[in-house]
């Protein structure tokens, strides 16, 4: 079947019955500006389909739409990789009429293109695609940069819809193939230009993160990580991409040129592909319009997919041959597992993207976080969801010292002479406890409403009614 | 002798708890500027209750009061005593205040930090350094170069007559010398600049008013790698020499340097730099 371009939604639903195709997806690298979600779902709402499965990469605070499909009684299950806003807790206060999956970045991938993510119907913005269907992110009124989290979905879809506002007569080597593509759906906006970058891509000037991140890249750097050749991660939080601020100097110190950063693209990263400090970036996501700029322009700012950045049995996968990755934690325990998918109260505010991902990957797994956020120490007895497992994480920086995994032998004894100040992550939790005490566990209530899925297909965590 | 004093609002739990993370050689919680006037009586219970739960080892601590002439003077005086704390900084000092405060400690073993913030209290200088208990001068450029009706500028050639005077008091009178905070938090390339300028006028240390600067100023105020190996071979070849003079790489030693050299290492080891 070829391409064939449409000007409406109800246009649309002439050519295929609304009613029929219930498992629909969207990706997220619109991000707070993305109009198509929405746009696409108050068809749906209108209509009063019912019995749907969602599949959208993410769900961002500006998806409200979803929040009221919920609300009618529309939606049944929730498969996604990140969610918070209001979405997020309303699910977390009253559950789905089914159930909220959790995946991985490299997981959701692996699971369309290995059918177990079953999908109907995937709408994808796009913001610059030719009249054959091909698209790329990273031009057009509303870009985005790469389409990464897309392209799984072009693919394997039964139906592949493209909705642009920018349609052009050519695309040269488009991220998305036309040869795939079943409909183009013209509007006259897709997004938010201001919306769709980040507004959490700043490097910290935090004292406590500041210190965090000067011990991260001394750890780093004593661990003999940085060198010739070295690949990196670092995602775009504020103390992570301090940290690879600092790396960035012990790598000009030393005259040590990495072979690639991978996953979320900034500013920083960009900066220090042009400064010749890296040779390649591998872009599953641009976090602000500086890397967008780059991805369209610089030929070894490289836009990958999902798939090639993070799925298991992709041959291609990057991250399998990543040295170091920086993380996030909302809480860690004592055994390292990680949580970065509900609070310490079970409110659902974030997921996984490709924290599991990368970090079963890396050779060095670093998670960093305070010690003490809002009086409350971050190491637990045991996290209220597991989003990462321990057995892949490695270390824990804080302000107040590092924790080794016991399970790194090898990472203990090479820091045996180190100055750095190295503790058991039971001691580094005692001198947390020693200014706040130590909190009360939150009793969780007996209700499941959802479960993290692990990219190897094992559920290693069930999410709780709030 | 510590490189940096970084101060620390006493009425902000989250920094106090903080307060020994920042590797800072000595902190300075503060009961005077950055805490405004209805909130006093908070910081003061709560920099109480605080430091009676918590001790800090290889840290110094010191409180900067509020000036002789306020309400609040005797208050944060009296309430922190018997607190385990270094001493006090004293803002707007002058012979007298510095007198008073000295009466107040008794024998509670507190010394003193006068800031030399006027005109009037640079030509006052001298005799202030000679008070007893003064563990050092800190300048106060921005009320100084207030008074002064100057501009504080990056070249700081406002407040040369000034540091020049107050380092070489000091360091006649063998205490602390404690350079003005560098004012913009985010500039740690000027910050660097500006310590270095006030190093070289003789100055021991440099306060922070923002917890990033101090990895900057314990960079500076610490003997360089080329002025420890210089120390060690001074100190090395003095053990060997009978004369009490001695050349080496074409320069004459004498006592002095060596003695010099002799707090350089004494230096480098209490920083772990050696």
């Amino acid at each position: 079947m070829s391409t064939k371009i449409l000007y409406n939604l109800e246009s649309l639903y002439e050519e295929i019955d609304i009613f029929e195709h219930k498992n629909i997806s969207f990706h997220h690298h619109l991000r707070n500006g993305d109009f198509v979600l929405n746009m696409v779902l108050k068809k749906y709402l209108e209509m009063d389909v019912k019995e749907l499965n969602l599949f959208p990469s993410s769900i961002f605070p500006t998806y409200t739409t979803i929040l009221d499909l919920i609300k009618n009684d529309q939606i049944n299950n929730i498969t996604t990789n990140y969610l918070n806003g209001p979405v997020a807790e309303y699910i977390s206060k009253n559950g789905l009429i089914g159930k909220l999956k959790m995946q991985t970045h490299g997981g959701r991938a692996r699971s369309i293109i290995e059918g177990n993510n079953n999908i109907d119907i995937a709408y994808i913005a796009a913001p610059y695609v030719d009249k054959l269907g091909n698209a790329v992110g990273y031009k057009g009124k509303n870009a985005c940069g790469s389409l990464g989290y897309a392209i799984a979905d072009s693919k394997y879809a039964k139906i592949k819809i493209l909705i642009t506002d920018t349609l052009v007569e050519e695309v040269d080597n488009p991220e998305i193939d036309g040869a795939n593509i079943d409909y183009i759906i013209v509007v006259d906006s897709i997004g938010d230009s201001n919306g769709i970058v980040s507004g959490t891509t700043q490097v910290t000037k935090n004292p406590v993160g500041v210190k965090i991140a000067r011990y991260t890249s001394e750890l780093i750097n004593e661990l003999g990580y940085i060198k010739n050749g070295f690949s990196f991660q670092s995602g775009a939080g504020g103390v992570s991409l301090k940290a690879t601020e600092y790396i960035g100097e012990i790598m000009r110190k030393n005259n040590v040129i990495a072979s690639f950063f991978s996953g979320g693209i900034t500013k920083y990263h960009v900066d220090m592909l042009e400064e010749g400090l890296v040779e390649k970036l591998y872009d599953v996501q641009c976090f602000d319009l500086d890397a967008v700029r780059s991805i369209s322009k610089n030929k070894n700012h490289i836009p990958i997919s999902a798939s090639i950045y993070a799925n298991p049995n992709d041959e291609k996968m990057v991250i399998k041959d990543l040295d170091c990755v920086i993380l996030g934690a909302a809480e860690i325990d004592y055994d390292f597992n990680v949580n970065v998918t509900s609070s310490s109260h079970q409110m659902l505010m974030g997921g996984s993207g490709g924290h599991s991902d990368t970090a079963t990957e890396a050779k060095l797994t670093i998670i960093v976080s305070p010690l003490i956020k809002a009086r409350i120490p971050v190491i637990k007895d045991r996290v209220m969801t597991i989003t990462t497992l321990g057995k892949n994480v490695d270390c824990l920086v804080t302000e107040r010292g590092i924790a080794i995994n016991e399970n790194r032998k090898d990472l203990i004894e090479k820091l045996k002479n180190s100055k750095l100040k190295i503790y058991t992550i039971k001691e580094l939790a005692n001198i947390a406890h020693n200014y706040t005490g130590i909190p009360k566990q939150l009793k969780k209530e007996s209700k499941i409403i959802g479960m993290v899925e692990d990219r190897t297909y094992d559920i290693i965590d069930y999410i709780y009614k709030a | 002798m510590s490189r940096s004093y970084l101060f620390i609002p006493g009425n902000n739990p989250n920094m106090l708890q903080n307060l020994d993370v920042f590797n800072a050689d000595a902190v300075i919680i503060d009961f005077e500027d950055s805490v405004i006037s209805y909130d006093k009586d908070c910081a003061r219970d709560l920099v109480e209750n605080f430091l009676k739960k918590y001790n800090f080892e290889n840290l110094e601590i010191y409180i900067r009061i509020n000036d002789f002439e306020s309400n609040d003077f005797l208050k944060d005086v009296q309430s922190t005593l018997d607190l385990n704390i270094n001493g006090y900084v004293l803002p707007k000092a002058m012979p007298e205040s510095i007198d008073d405060l000295n009466k107040l400690i008794g024998t509670k073993g507190k010394t003193i930090i006068p800031i030399i913030e006027s005109p009037l209290a640079l030509l006052f200088v001298r005799e202030i350094a000679s008070k007893d208990n003064l563990h050092g001068i800190l300048l106060g450029a921005e009320d100084f170069t207030k008074e002064l009706n100057v501009p504080r500028t990056l070249e700081a050639s406002e407040i040369f007559y000034a540091r020049s005077i107050i380092s070489i008091a000091c360091n006649a009178f063998n205490i602390d010398s404690i350079d003005t905070p560098f004012t913009n938090t985010d500039d740690i390339s000027n910050l660097r600049v500006d310590s270095l300028k006030a190093k070289q006028l003789g100055f021991t240390s440099k306060s922070s008013i923002h917890p990033n600067h101090v990895e900057t100023i314990n960079q500076v105020f610490a003997p360089s790698k080329s002025e420890i190996e210089n120390a060690l071979r001074i100190v090395t070849k003095a053990k060997t020499e009978l004369k009490g003079a001695f050349s080496l790489d074409g320069k004459m030693v004498d006592l002095p340097i060596i003695k010099k050299a002799e707090k350089t290492i004494e230096t480098a080891k209490k920083y772990n730099l050696l």
